[in-house]
Order: structure tokens, then sequence, then C-alpha cells
């Protein structure tokens, strides 16, 4: 454990040192990251200005959850998107191999050794937007409420983790074509948006269940969001969330192996 | 105990056929066609600790899906393997550790940064202590000559300078088994040379055991005694380099140097003439028919000097690429 | 003859594993392409629950709904996903040397290229949006044969902006280096301004911005063609609003062609 901890401590130094080659390409990135959630912030001010509030999320508590979704898009892609999005370059090319040579879990391998620093900033934006949306709203300094804030957004991070790495497993003999970096962003348009927008309906009521409970992609971002600003409705849901964390996690392992497995039987 | 011992290792894959047209590929989405490929069939040998050996074989053989299989990258459709006394497919941690793959045309060190990050990596890799970290490093970056060079980005290292890296960090922690897929591939003649050296030299200090593939006789030539040859799947020889000329050359290269300052003009009677230059000339003449050809020949002219030689090795080896798994029919028996 | 049998079993299940994993490939890849689209669905319904009234912009919820899926419309035509950094990169590698070598332009081939390629991408998406459409076909209203004519002329000219804005950025390439980040940023930009985001009458509060983006060729590229189609714009306002579109198009034909022009006699003068 130590040792991996060791590891990792030196791909993320090597990580930066490697991206501070280009300075310029970095700039352009956290550029482009500043912009973006400039325009969802804008999107989202001109939506309250139709309405007091979006299902039962008035406009402080739904900027915290923007806030919330942007440090959680921002540390996953920090630390495993680009990794993930590589693995089907790795396949291709079969450098690949290396990896397996090494005296080293295959899956810590694949998903950590480049940290992505210029996706870092996300993050800390994120952290900041949280940070307004709560001063605006007059929240007052609650410790435990703070911890089991970090406890659920680490376990929604490990959730979405889980995610990524079944979604990389599935790229080997699925979606050969598309490339990870889009099908990731398309799949995580579930957790961009409070879950109560899938509370009407005849299909959309379903579609909610089935991704909050079955595939529970929604509960990445609105377990936590709703732990700061709201109640947790039900009141189980947080444990919930932190069991399905450790199942898709385990699961996501085994298919990942299972992926590794099929390629060193069939390739050449 | 031998340090790697094969056998009947085979390997079997499909790959999916792709169809022509728009129909074909609409077609593709609901039924696929694959074919059955044999990329190695039930190859078997034995290595032992020190040697260096060379694995012969033109493009598609199957030299890099057998050393692939030796480390244990991929499965075997049938055989078995042992590997420093582990089955290489199980990948033990410790089976991991005892060995390294080094392969010419990939590079697995990091591109922007200097070889010392990727070699600091190494060492947490394979958890090697401080002390024998440096120590190593010190003696190979000695052995590769490029101590000053270990501090400049990859990128802006030369091919030849990159190879060396690359061997360095495979042996950063000491394997006991070497394999090498086309180590010198895109490399100029003296960059070749010094890898050839740099390899020689640390097989005897350190008495590694290396199996390499490689296209290049030169490289075979320099560094290797045993050879193992396979074509088509099949392994079709196994000993030393000096043997191959006997079971697959049955031509002999005669050269001849006559009186006067030009070559008779119907010397083609004799042979195949490769090549002419003044009253010299060199004829290919089948290995069995030697003498006969040389007693007419005296018989006719009047040779200064008189010299028989093998094909060179490379040429030879190309011819049984070429032929594929059969050798010269009146050798067999020998 | 039990293993005779567990071999049969072993290639049925081979065969099943390999029919669905193509099967699921197709519906996976369609399902998730969606997804962003029926979110905003669901969370424009949320909006129009929320605020209590019928009208937002004079949007009612069904033809917002029809906004946002004839924007994808709009999209299909206008989009050119990886031109300006193709032809960028073509300048930087010196690939450029096969268009002057052969007796071809490079634009115009580029532009027969895209046009056939984006005509194949119509063709195979049809069905998965037939499907969408006709799903909420209730919030649709066909327009009169007029509009269908409008629509079509804006939508044929989105291609031409589309696809010429993006060629001026790729030939900037003769000069600048970073034409990938710089089409990030345009790209991330463009989402908004051009209407793909929401309808841009919601900026109405902000009429400068409102006027502003008006007079840009981007908001061509996605809200004005829906527009047209929704019978948002009609009379003058549709007439003189195809105009500018068509100068547009004319100017950054122009305009491109100029530059390409300019950069080669830069490229040949400096050896590329």
């Amino acid at each position: 454990m130590w040792r991996y901890l060791k590891l990792w401590l030196s791909l993320a130094k090597f990580s930066l040192l490697g991206e501070m080659a280009f300075r310029g390409n970095f700039l352009v990135k956290i550029f482009v990251e500043v912009l973006w959630l400039a325009i969802l912030l804008v999107f989202n001010f001109t939506l309250f200005q139709q309405t007091t509030h979006i299902e039962n999320w008035d406009v402080n508590q739904y900027l915290f959850f923007i806030g919330c979704y942007f440090a959680m898009g921002g540390l996953i892609e920090t630390l495993f998107l680009e990794n993930c999005n590589q693995f089907a370059d790795l396949i291709r090319t079969g450098d690949l191999d290396f990896f397996l040579l090494k005296p080293i879990d295959e899956q810590f391998l694949v998903s950590c050794k480049h940290i992505d620093w210029s996706c870092a900033p996300n993050f800390l934006l994120g952290l900041g937007v949280m940070g307004y949306a709560l001063w605006t709203s007059g929240w007052v300094l609650n410790y435990s409420q703070i911890f089991a804030f970090v406890a659920l957004f680490i376990s929604g991070a490990a959730l979405a983790y889980g995610f990524l790495l079944l979604l990389t497993s599935a790229s080997i003999w699925l979606m050969r074509n598309q490339s990870l970096y889009e099908m990731w962003w398309l799949f995580t348009t579930l957790m961009r948006y409070p879950r109560e927008i899938f509370s009407h309906g005849n299909w959309a009521t379903p579609a909610g269940f089935f991704f909050s409970f079955v595939i529970p992609i929604m509960l990445v971002t609105n377990v936590p969001a709703r732990m700061m600003v709201k109640t947790l409705e039900p009141s189980w849901l947080a444990w919930y969330a932190l069991g399905s964390a450790v199942v898709v996690l385990i699961v996501s392992r085994y298919v990942f192996r299972a992926a590794l497995r099929r390629y060193r039987s069939s390739s050449s | 105990m031998p340090i790697i011992e094969a056998n009947g290792l085979s390997k079997t894959y499909r790959v999916y056929q792709k169809k022509e047209g728009l129909l074909g590929a609409l077609r593709g989405l609901w039924r696929r066609e694959y074919k059955e490929v044999k990329a190695v069939e039930s190859v078997s040998f034995t290595i032992e600790p020190g040697e260096i050996v060379g694995f012969l074989g033109p493009n598609g053989a199957g030299k890099t899906t057998t050393l692939k299989m030796l480390a244990g990258l991929i499965y075997p459709s049938a055989g078995n393997a042992q590997v420093l006394g582990h089955v290489p497919w199980e990948r033990a941690d410790d089976f991991r550790r005892r060995f390294a793959l080094v392969m010419g045309q990939k590079n697995q060190l990091w591109w922007d940064l200097p070889a010392a990050d990727s070699f600091q990596l190494h060492r947490e890799i394979y958890s090697l202590s401080a002390e024998q970290f440096q120590r190593t490093l010190g003696e190979l970056t000695d052995l590769f000559g490029v101590k000053e060079l270990t501090r400049q980005p990859v990128r802006e290292l030369s091919l030849g300078e990159r190879m060396k890296m690359e061997l360095i960090a495979a042996l950063l922690h000491q394997p006991r088994l070497l394999l090498l897929d086309e180590p010198t591939i895109g490399l100029d003649v003296v960059a070749q040379v010094t890898i050839q050296k740099c390899l020689r030299d640390y097989n005897s200090i350190r008495g590694v055991t290396i199996l390499l593939t490689s296209h290049y006789m030169r490289d075979v030539e320099a560094l290797c005694k045993r050879v193992l040859v396979i074509t088509h799947g099949k392994l079709v020889y196994d000993g030393p380099l000096t043997g191959i000329a006997e079971r697959f050359g049955n031509e002999k290269l005669v050269k001849l140097q006559f009186d006067g300052t030009e070559t008779p003009g119907d010397l083609g009677a004799f042979g195949e003439v490769t090549s002419r230059e003044g009253p010299i000339a060199t004829l290919k003449v089948e290995r069995l028919r030697v003498a006969e050809v040389m007693a007419a020949m005296l018989d006719r002219y009047t040779v200064l000097d008189v010299s028989i030689h093998d094909p060179p090795l490379d040429q030879m080896i190309a011819k049984v690429f070429e032929e594929g798994t059969t050798p010269a029919p009146e050798l067999v028996e020998k | 003859m039990t293993q005779g049998l567990r071999k049969y079993l072993k290639i049925l299940r081979i065969s099943l594993v390999e029919r669905l994993a193509y099967r699921a490939d197709f519906f996976l890849t369609t399902f998730l392409r969606f997804l962003p689209l029926i979110t905003t669905f669901l969370l424009w319904e949320a909006i129009y629950r929320g605020s209590g009234t019928d009208q937002i912009a004079g949007f009612t919820r069904d033809s917002m709904i029809a906004y946002l899926l004839l924007v994808q419309i709009s999209r299909m035509f206008s989009s050119m996903p990886g031109l300006s950094t193709g032809i960028a990169r073509d300048i930087r590698d010196g690939n450029l040397k096969k268009y002057l070598l052969q007796p071809i332009d490079m634009l115009w081939y580029l532009l027969s290229y895209r046009g056939a390629h984006k005509i194949a991408y119509i063709a195979t998406t049809a069905l998965p949006y037939g499907v969408l459409f006709l799903l909420f076909h209730e919030v649709f209203t066909l327009p009169s044969a007029w509009t269908w004519v409008a629509y079509i002329v804006s939508l044929l000219l989105a291609f031409l902006i589309g696809f010429f804005f993006e060629a001026c950025i790729g030939v900037a390439g003769f000069w600048i280096l970073e034409v990938t980040s710089l089409m990030y940023i345009i790209n991330i930009v463009n989402f908004f301004i051009s209407g793909q985001m929401f309808p841009l009458d919601l900026l109405e509060r902000y009429p400068y911005v409102l006027d502003v983006l008006n007079v840009l060729p981007f908001h061509y590229l996605a809200y004005f063609p829906a527009m047209v189609f929704l019978e948002k714009k009609q009379g003058t306002e549709l007439l003189v609003g195809l105009l500018i579109e068509a100068l547009w198009a004319l100017a950054l034909i122009l305009l491109s062609r100029w530059m390409y022009r300019l950069g080669l006699r830069h490229y040949s003068a400096y050896g590329g």
C-alpha cells in the first residue's frame, strides 16, 4: 500500500514536470475550462431569471450543485480520464504490453499512470463555486456536515471511477470506433442535473429510478450536494451511495481483468 | 536448470474478415466472419543460463509472438513453458521482477522527460533500494557510455542513444533473462555495433541470459553462438550458428584468379557467375559438385589462386525464409 | 457425449456474446448520443413547471423542445468536426504539397469531400433521429411550403458558413501554430453564441448582446434555421435574415480564398 502511494506520488511529480515542458498548452487548457464554467454559470443565471426554483432547488442550492459537479468532473479528469482514454490506444499499438510486464497491479498502472494536472484547476474552480454558493446562502460553519460532505464526495468519486473503468473495459469490445472522451462526456450528462428533474412523466420516473439505484450514476453528485445544501431523502441514500461505490469498484475491477484476459488471449 | 523450457508452444488467433463495400459493412454489423491464423505451431526448445540465443525468421514468422508468450504477455493456445521456474502467463510478481523485454520499435521511456526521471520511476516500480539503484545505474551508464545524456529529454536523443537508455531502463532491476525484439532496428551501423558490444559485455559481466530476434544477421553473428530459425510458425533449425551453412547451404562460392587480365567468357557452363572483376571471378556451385567442377576447370584454364567459401549467412537465411521449411533434400540424412 | 455437448454449448455462448456485443455497441452509443438532449428536455420541463408560466421568451414548452431538436438538425449541416485542425496539420506537416502537385484546389476539394460526408452522415443517422422526431411529433406543427424552402436554403447556407468559417481558421495555420487550441475555445464559445444551448431570445434583458450576436455569423449555425422552421422569422425579417446569411457565406468564401492565396505565397516564400 505504502509502496503504491510512493509510486503514485512519483507519477504525479513526473506528470507535472512533463506538463511544464509545454506550458502554453497548459494555460490554454485552463483558459478553456474557465470559459466553460463561465458559460455554464451564464446559462444558470439565465434560467433563474425565468424561475425561482428548478424542482425544489433554489438558485444558491443549484449553484452549489453546479460547483459540486464541476469539482467532481475536475477530479476525475485530473486523476483518471486521460489514462482511461489512452487505454484503447495502448491496446491498438500494443504498448499495453509494457504495463503488463511490470510487477505492479495493471489496473493501478493503466488508470493512474498520468496525472492530468491541467484539469486540476477545475477542481479548485468547483470548490470556489461551492464556497460562493454557501456564502451567499448564509451558511453557518458546521464541521460534521463538512466531514459528511467530504466522505460522500470521495465515495461519489469512487463510484464515478468505477463507472469510468467499466466504460473503459467495455470499450475494448464495444464501441470500438468511439472515443472514450465523448462516451464519458455523454454518460456523465446524468450527473450534471439534480435527480428530481427525472421525477415527472411516465418514462422519466422509471429512468430516474434506474439511474439512481440500478446504475447509480446520478448519485455521484446528487448525494454529496444534497448532503450539504438540502436534506438527504430518503435518509438511507448516503449508505446506499457508499455501498454502491464499493460494489461498482469490485465489479469494475473484475470486468477490467476480464478485458485484459481477453486482450491477452486474442492478440498475437 | 534451464532458464527457458518451451514445450509444444502454439498460438492460434482469429482475425476478423472485413467485407467490402457498404453492404458488406452493414452485414458485418450482424454477422462477422473470422479466419484462423496459426502464428506459432508447436515450438519446443530449451535455453541454459548465460546463453545468448538468436531467434531468426522473416516478418510474421512468429518470433514476436513466441517472445510474448515467454514474457507471459499472451496465453498460448497449446503447449507449456517454464521460464525462470515459472509458468510465464501466470505472471507472478516474482517472475516479472526477474526478466525484461525490450522492443526496438517501441519506447517506454517518458518522451518529454530526461531518461533519469524514467529510471527513477523504474526504481519505484521494482522497489529497488537507493544504493542498489545508484550502483547499477552507475555501472550501466558507464558501460553504455551515456553518463552525460541522462539529464536530457528523451525526445532530444538520437535513435541509438534512446535505445541505450531503453536497455539501461530494462536492466536496472538486474533481470536474469533479457528478451530483445529487434533491438537495433532503424539504427545506423555504428550504433548497431556499439549496442552489440554493450550487450556482449553485459552478458559476460553479469551472466544474463539473452534471447534476441533480429533482422540483421550482423547482430546475430556478433552476439549469438546458437540460433533458432522459425518460418511459418514452425521451428526449423536449432543449433550453432555455423551449422546453418551445413544445414541449409547447398551451394558454395568458388573464387578463382585466372592467368592474364580477363576471365574466360564461357565460365557460365560451370556454375552461376556472381561477379567478375579483372581476372577474378566468383562462381556459385552446388556443394556436391564442387570437386568435379574444380577438376574440370583446372584442366581447362590456368588458375593462379582458388578459394572456396560459404555464401554470406544473410543470403542463406534469406533463402531459407523464401523456401519455407524444406532444407536441401540430400543433406537431410546428415 | 457430454464433452461434445459442452463444446457446442461453448460455441453457442461465444457466438451469442459476439452478436450481442455488436448490437449492444449500436444501441449503447445511440442511447448515449441522445442522453444530453433528453436531460435538457427534462430540465426545461422543470423550468416551465417552476416558473408557473406558459411562455418563456416567446417559447411555449412545446416550441422549446421543438427548438432544441431543430438545433440538432442545424448542427448536422453546419458542424465540421476536424476540418480546421486537419487543414492546419496538412500545412504544418507539408502534406499541403499533394494539393499543389495535383490539379485540384484544396478548398474546393475539401468542400466536395465534406459535402459527400455530410450526405452519408445524414443518411445513416436518419433512422434514430426519425424515431426521436416521431416520439416528439406533438411539439411540431408542420410549416408551410414556403417556410420549407426558406428552411432548406438556410440550412444549405449554414453548411457553407460552417465550412468556410472553419476553413478560414484552418488556413490561419499558415501563420499561427496553435490552431487546435484556438478551435477548442471557438467551439466552446460557439456552443453558446450559436444558440445551441438555448434560444438566444432568452437574453432579451440584454438587447445589446442580442444585437451583437445577430450581426455575427454564428447564430446562423444553429439558431436561425431552427427559428425559420418554427416560423418565428417571417416576412421581411426572414428575407433580411437569409440575405445576411448569404452575404456571410459569400464573405467567408472570399475571405478563405484570399487567405489561402496569401498563405500559399507565404508558404512558398519560406519553403514550407
